[in-house]
């Protein structure tokens, strides 16, 4: 049976001392509340896995705490207790969504006994989410989105099968857009580690404050506004795997810090005593030259050493560009299902268009380009017109297109800067309003509103 | 100082019964036992609609006034229950001063017959010493072969053997600094 974190709630004090006793006897944690405000209070700070709830107390009763717990802390198991002779309020109370009840006072047997069906409820919650998490895992492990049949590629499908087994920490490299999580994400589906969770952080997007703590979690009161105790990502992983993206960021203190971590399988919360544990595997990626950093003094060699056991490069789509149509066909196909639309097809002239781009943002760039063009485009096929690229690749990056490709391309975006009033697109583009009419029909370009 | 404990008989209650508990915390808790002259039934205590003593200012009134070095436990013959709870084979303070054991149902056979002497004796044993483990700080143990796992009924009770698993026994070592 496992332990339970539990919080009886009854204004007698006879009643909640003795049980907060006898349930601490039997090894669980206990927190105890003499009414219902005090007791919000206190789910609102702390972490119970069950609630010990008697209907009859003054202010707010049960009945009321028993649906704000539903509504708030729907996870919370919650037993109702109450006299004999009161019975029908604790049907009532099932109906609300209690677990279970209690008539007091109750022989200790059926206490213990409905605490183990209890604990059980918890580890098979537990069990489900694990399985619930592995099951999306698994749904990714065909490697998903890490599409390509190109040699680059193809390397990176064996490394991610060699190292999957391995238990050890994995870097990988790769410009922005590449798709490292995804190999993250596929080496743990592969690995012994896959029916424990798979967690993510981006350490470039927090603060170091705030990166350590939701790194290391905190305890109550370890800062302004830590109001209530919290798990970090690695106590989260326990038992799966660790991603930490951009992990070149991380100041020189973090890194001593995650590197005892790693080392220990153990650490302390933030403004906590007492040790925490831990055993995760750790993936990282980053997009940086993590060599030269280690060369300019900005990440500690051993800090580098210890997270570069195994390296794996993600390479650039500019050095596959055969991945190209395949990665666009498949986003094709799957932006399709999502808005329910009828699977579209790209012109001859956009899947040039397509290749001849320098794609500065790799995947996810085109993932993107792809999507509007789905979202925007009207019939069955998506033209060069559809695809507007982002950033740096805007169309003018775009490698030798024809001249009829940048004619609609230009003729589209200037209808778009002049929400489609084609007279004032005319205008612009120096041309009368019936010749840009021809143009439009030419090239295929339908008002998208 | 080396920790002892005090038997402490509250109202009338066998010789047999206070000689079975010490002889079984000495043997298994490994410490001195006294036997305390006899404190009157505890009236105090009683809840009189359910006509049973409620364990908690039994215990509140054993552990008052004990040194640092002793530790008490009660015997009564009274059925004893927690506000909660319809009845208490005994119930202790857990890291405190004091525990508070009842034979009353531990005399209970089947089919309503009084149990065999040497079967209650055997019975207050276990609870006896399982009470005192809890006064020194061990909580219920996952091991159901173990004196300090809680028994759902007195045929759990009677299933138990009367030692502690391997790590309870380490624990309690360590307690009284065998």
């Amino acid at each position: 049976m496992s332990t339970l974190r539990i919080l009886v709630i009854d204004d007698e004090e006879a009643m909640r001392e003795s049980m907060a006793a006898w349930l601490e006897n039997s090894g669980h944690e206990v927190a105890v509340a003499e009414s219902g405000t005090r007791a919000l209070e206190m789910l609102d700070r702390d972490v119970h896995d069950l609630v010990l709830l008697d209907i009859k107390m003054p202010g707010m009763d049960g009945h009321e705490l028993l649906r704000r717990i539903k509504e708030h802390y729907p996870g919370i198991m919650v037993v109702m207790i109450t006299a004999y002779g009161s019975i029908e309020s604790a049907v009532i109370a099932m109906k609300e969504g209690a677990n279970d009840y209690l008539l007091k006072p109750f022989d200790p047997k059926h206490l213990m006994l409905l605490i183990e069906k209890m604990a059980n409820q918890k580890e098979m919650m537990t069990e489900y989410r694990l399985v619930r998490d592995r099951l999306f895992e698994l749904e990714g492990a065909g490697f998903g989105d890490l599409i390509g049949s190109s040699e680059a590629m193809q390397e990176v499908f064996k490394q991610i099968e060699e190292v999957a087994q391995a238990d050890i920490p994995v870097l990988i490299t790769g410009e922005t857009g590449t798709g490292k999580e995804l190999v993250a994400r596929a080496i743990h589906a592969r690995s012994i580690r896959n029916c424990g969770p798979f967690v993510a952080i981006n350490c470039g997007a927090l603060p170091e404050q705030l990166l350590e703590s939701e790194l290391f979690g905190h305890e109550r009161g370890a800062f302004t506004g830590a109001v209530r105790t919290r798990i970090g990502r690695l106590e989260m992983a326990d038992q799966g795997s660790l991603f930490l993206d951009e992990v070149g960021e991380i100041s020189a203190q973090m890194q001593i810090n995650l590197l005892r971590a790693l080392e220990e399988k153990r650490f302390l919360r933030v403004g906590g005593s007492r040790e925490v544990e831990s055993d995760f595997r750790l993936i990282c990626a980053t997009h940086r030259d993590m060599q030269a950093l280690v060369d300019a003094g900005r990440v500690r060699s051993d800090f580098f050493y210890r997270i570069n056991v195994i390296s794996i490069r993600v390479p650039p789509l500019r050095e596959r560009p055969g991945d190209i149509t395949l990665l666009a066909h498949h986003f094709l196909q799957q932006f399709s299902n999502e808005i329910s639309k009828p699977t579209q097809e790209l012109t001859p002239s956009a899947y040039r268009l397509l290749t001849r781009h320098d794609w500065p943002g790799n995947v996810r760039e085109l993932l993107n380009v792809i999507e509007r063009a789905v979202v925007v485009s009207r019939g069955p096929k998506i033209d060069a017109a559809d695809l507007t690229f982002f950033g740096a690749g805007t169309e003018a990056s775009a490698k030798a297109a024809t001249l009829k490709e940048v004619d609609a391309l230009h003729i589209r975006r200037t209808l778009e800067e002049c929400d489609w009033n084609v007279s004032r697109a005319a205008e612009i583009l120096g041309i009368n309003r019936g010749t840009l009419t021809r143009h439009i029909k030419k090239n295929g370009l339908k008002n998208p509103h | 100082m080396r920790l002892r404990v005090e038997i402490i008989r509250l109202g009338p209650v066998d010789e047999v019964c206070v000689s079975v508990a010490a002889a079984n915390i000495q043997t298994f808790i490994g410490v001195p036992v006294d036997v305390a002259p006899s404190w009157p039934e505890p009236e105090y205590a009683m809840i009189p609609v359910r006509g049973q003593y409620n364990a908690m200012p039994i215990l509140n009134a054993l552990g008052m006034g004990i040194d640092a070095d002793t530790r008490r436990l009660g015997l009564l013959t009274g059925d004893l229950c927690l506000p909660i709870l319809t009845y208490v084979f005994g119930e202790a303070q857990v890291n405190g001063g004091a525990a508070v054991v009842s034979i009353r149902r531990l005399k209970q056979g089947r089919d309503g017959q009084r149990a065999p002497l040497h079967v209650v004796l055997e019975r207050l044993a276990k609870v006896a010493v399982h009470e005192m483990a809890h006064v020194l700080g061990l909580k219920h143990c996952r091991s159901s072969q173990c004196l300090m796992a809680f028994s759902l009924g007195l045929e759990q009770l009677d299933a138990l053997t009367l030692r502690f698993c391997p790590e309870c026994e380490r624990l309690v070592a360590r307690k009284v600094q065998r």
